[in-house]
């Protein structure tokens, strides 16, 4: 039973990654020669010269042939050489992965740290002074653009007081700010969530059957609601992480963040073709593999499920 | 309340303790640079942020001092024979790669064997060096250049990029690949590492025939962002940034340990105009456009002074540059007539074609658009993504009526704009074709006579801007941010540093 169910979804994943990457192939080839970005700034290139240098990095050849070339090299894990420069892309994603994963996994988990007691505050003060506090809070959190949040975070925390560095890995400091405007921006929209998941299953005649036994109100707050509204919770910040890992290009950028947006930013408007293609192959593995996790979980918070 | 208080109370002592040292050691200097060219071997890129390192860790046989001056390199003289088909070059004794392995003539040989060959066919540096037939060596301090056309721009160009001398031992027995991801030169500053995307280690070279550099290392670190440069340089943790946005100009001039060093650069901006089309046809059309925009104005108030006006598409170090030729005077009056007496009636519309994602342009192709609003031309601005424009709208001819064109060649020649921009069938010329111009254009480029060339540059020059082929609109300064801590940094105009004088406090 297991095994099919890891079966069916091994199947679904590789669906998925070679329909987005033939598709993100196929449509970056139509938006600009690589050969033309890198003979930039030669005074006068002729055709025959960029002749040379697609042909150099195998480019002459027709299209079907060099997405072949990339899915056989990847399922070796040699996603063959950066356009610009040469350098392995294996080399470059290995450098970028743990980047990116540590900066979106660590505002996730801010997130939820400060939503969820918060979401839960709101619900029970519902349409009192906390309530209305939170969620005016989170409105501002909402309308801050990202990378505005950034900048004014690395003017406060970096110039006017300088506690940590702007920009770069430098050490656990230089993960502070980038997670920190992800989480704040991220925790606006979870405590609204939290606090409609909860209202809803506060209203539920078990809560009242809880308390109405006498427990005490923390446990009928974190153990018998906050897990019964779980589920949805667990679905959204599942699907909150793919458009984590969208919208952190932009805080990467702002931070000079060495992380797999920045490296896809750069692959696009250069026209890297082999990092571009990796990026969204792993970018889509790391997707599919987060979502495969979230249905594992609704197992271990619902035992329902789990029987089943 | 109280519990998010003690929350953030004890986030800040958290901060605090993790707070980095706010400046580095003494002897090391540190650059930010907006790019990580990907490879260091010189055959292999031509991106300016290349060339903000090649000099570091390489020598030409020529180089050229910040002064834009040609000078002795790892060639002590060299002189033209045969009637200019031979210039032969004295190789300077005794100078050693870094890895130890001799420079001698072979090495000049092997390096421009590779870079005609094989291996410098699969990179855009070939391009640029196909005048030369091939490199003879003499003897070992002695090598011939025979060339196949004359090259009046050949010796700038040997001063950098593809003309640095690489090492033939080390590259045949570790491969180009190993080479462009651990360069190894005869420059000031040794490799030390790598880490793509993130920065480049480097040390002094003690034994640099030039003398030994006065910082013991140098690290360039690759931040994109122009912002995010100028939030390191003010926090002090790079000594010259080499991109900061206008707009922290200011502020950076204001903070007492930061200085702002501003120089006329290679880079130029025009508005090309599209002759085939419309109303853009007519030669008198196209001058009154140009009349009709206060380009001093949009220096001044978007580019806060940090641009020069100019007559001809490119800047004053630009070999060719006329200082007689001056830019047509802003005169929306005499426009209006010329307009009228063309029969354009008010209202036309034109398209302006820019780069969207140039924030700066941004603004001056609306300011452009207001002041040709006011002459009665209505102006639809249309941002494509640079790769777009570049590679497609432009070359295949599909642009509006005028389209953003910027360019800058780290030769300071006309030639490479000229050529580029003007002669028939050109990439970047997929409109005109003017029989006269070509005629110039090749005079100029088959001929060793500088004298000659800078006459005729002059004349290509004037006869675009008597054609009106485009709105000449400014050149840009170069600008670098600079932490006072640093001195005698020599910051050229080209952006291709070399500190081997550069100190740090």
């Amino acid at each position: 039973m297991v095994s099919g169910f890891v079966l069916k979804r091994v199947l679904q994943a590789v669906f998925v990654l070679l329909v987005v990457t033939l598709f993100v192939s196929y449509a970056v080839r139509l938006t600009g020669d690589p050969a033309i970005m890198l003979a930039q700034g030669a005074g006068s290139v002729t055709e025959q010269d960029l002749e040379n240098i697609r042909k150099g990095l195998g480019l002459d050849r027709p299209f079907l042939v060099q997405y072949g070339d990339f899915v056989r090299g990847a399922l070796h894990g040699d996603f063959g050489r950066s356009f610009m420069g040469g350098t392995p892309v294996a080399r470059l994603i290995g450098d970028a992965l743990p980047a990116t994963l540590s900066l979106a996994g660590l505002s996730l988990l801010l997130s939820v740290l400060v939503s969820v007691p918060l979401g839960i505050q709101a619900a029970i003060k519902q349409g009192k002074g906390a309530d209305q506090f939170i969620r005016i809070v989170s409105l501002v959190g909402l309308s801050f653009p990202n990378f505005w949040l950034a900048i004014m975070l690395v003017l406060l925390l970096s110039i006017t007081f300088p506690l940590l560095p702007p920009s770069g890995w430098d050490g656990p400091a230089s993960l502070v700010m980038p997670a920190l405007t992800m989480a704040i921006i991220l925790s606006a929209t979870n405590v609204r969530l939290v606090r409609t998941a909860m209202l809803e299953t506060l209203s539920a005649q078990y809560i009242m059957v809880a308390r109405a036994k006498g427990l005490a109100e923390r446990v009928v707050l974190y153990k018998h609601a906050l897990r019964n509204c779980a589920i949805p919770l667990i679905t959204y910040i599942g699907l909150q992480f793919g458009n984590l890992i969208g919208g952190i290009v932009v805080v990467e950028k702002v931070f000079n963040w060495p992380g797999l947006g920045t490296l896809a930013f750069d692959a696009i408007s250069g026209r890297d073709y082999p990092v571009l293609q990796a990026t969204v192959t792993v970018l889509s593995l790391v997707i599919v593999l987060v979502n495969l996790l979230v249905d594992m979980a609704y197992g271990l918070v619902d035992p329902r499920i789990r029987s089943k | 309340m109280m519990k998010l208080k003690a929350l953030l109370a004890s986030g800040t002592i958290a901060l605090a303790c993790l707070a980095t040292p706010a400046s580095h050691a003494a002897g090391a200097l540190t650059v930010a640079l907006h790019q990580d060219p990907g490879n260091w071997d010189p055959v292999a890129t031509f991106l300016v942020s290349w060339g903000a390192v090649g000099s570091q860790i390489f020598d030409g046989l020529i180089v050229r001092t910040p002064e834009m001056k040609l000078a002795p390199g790892l060639a002590t003289k060299w002189e033209f024979l045969d009637k200019n088909s031979k210039i032969r070059f004295t190789l300077r004794q005794g100078v050693k790669f870094h890895n130890g392995e001799p420079f001698d003539a072979e090495a000049v040989k092997f390096t421009f064997d590779r870079l005609l060959g094989e291996e410098g066919k699969k990179g855009p540096q070939q391009s640029n060096y196909t005048s030369i037939e091939k490199v003879v060596v003499v003897n070992p301090t002695t090598v011939d250049f025979i060339m196949k056309s004359p090259d009046p721009v050949l010796l700038t160009k040997l001063a950098g990029y593809g003309a640095m001398i690489v090492p033939p031992r080390y590259i045949k027995e570790k491969g180009s690949q190993y080479f462009g991801m651990n360069p190894v030169g005869t420059g000031p500053f040794k490799f030390v590492e790598y880490k793509p995307k993130i920065s480049l280690g480097l040390e002094k070279n003690a034994g640099y025939w030039g003398g030994a550099p006065k910082v013991d290392s140098l690290t360039y670190r690759f931040i994109a962002e122009p912002a995010t440069q100028a939030a390191e340089l003010q926090a002090g943790r790079v000594d010259v940034a080499n991109q900061i946005p206008l707009s922290m100009i200011e502020t950076i001039r204001k903070d007492p340990k930061l200085a702002v060093v501003s120089m006329d650069g290679p880079v130029a901006l025009a508005l090309r105009y599209n002759t085939k089309r419309g109303i853009m046809q007519n030669r008198d059309v196209r001058k009154a456009l140009t009349m009709a925009v206060d380009r001093d104005a949009i220096i001044k108030s978007i580019l806060l002074g940090q641009a020069k006006p100019i007559a001809s598409f490119q800047g004053t170090l630009s070999f060719g540059n006329d200082p007689a030729l001056k830019p047509l005077p802003f005169n929306p009056a005499q426009a209006q007539a010329l307009l009228k007496k063309a029969g354009v009636k008010p209202g036309t519309p034109i398209q302006l074609d820019f780069r969207g994602p140039d924030s700066n342009f941004r603004e001056v192709a609306q300011a452009v658009a207001g002041y040709l609003q006011a002459v009665g031309i209505t102006v639809t601005l249309k941002p494509y993504e640079t790769n777009v424009l570049l590679n497609d709208i432009i070359p295949n001819g599909k642009t509006g009526e005028m389209w953003q064109n910027q360019w800058g060649g780290w030769t300071f020649d006309y030639d490479n704009t000229a050529y580029a921009m003007y002669y028939t069938k050109q990439r970047w010329n997929p409109f005109d074709d003017d029989a006269k111009l070509n005629a110039l254009l090749h005079q100029q480029r088959n001929t060793w006579d500088q004298a000659a060339r800078k006459q005729t540059l002059q004349q290509i020059a004037r006869y675009v801007a008597d054609q009106a082929l485009e709105m000449p609109l400014y050149s840009l300064n170069t600008v670098y941010g600079v932490n006072k801590r640093a001195h005698n940094l020599a910051l050229p105009a080209d952006g291709r540093f070399r500190f081997v004088d550069a100190t740090v406090d």
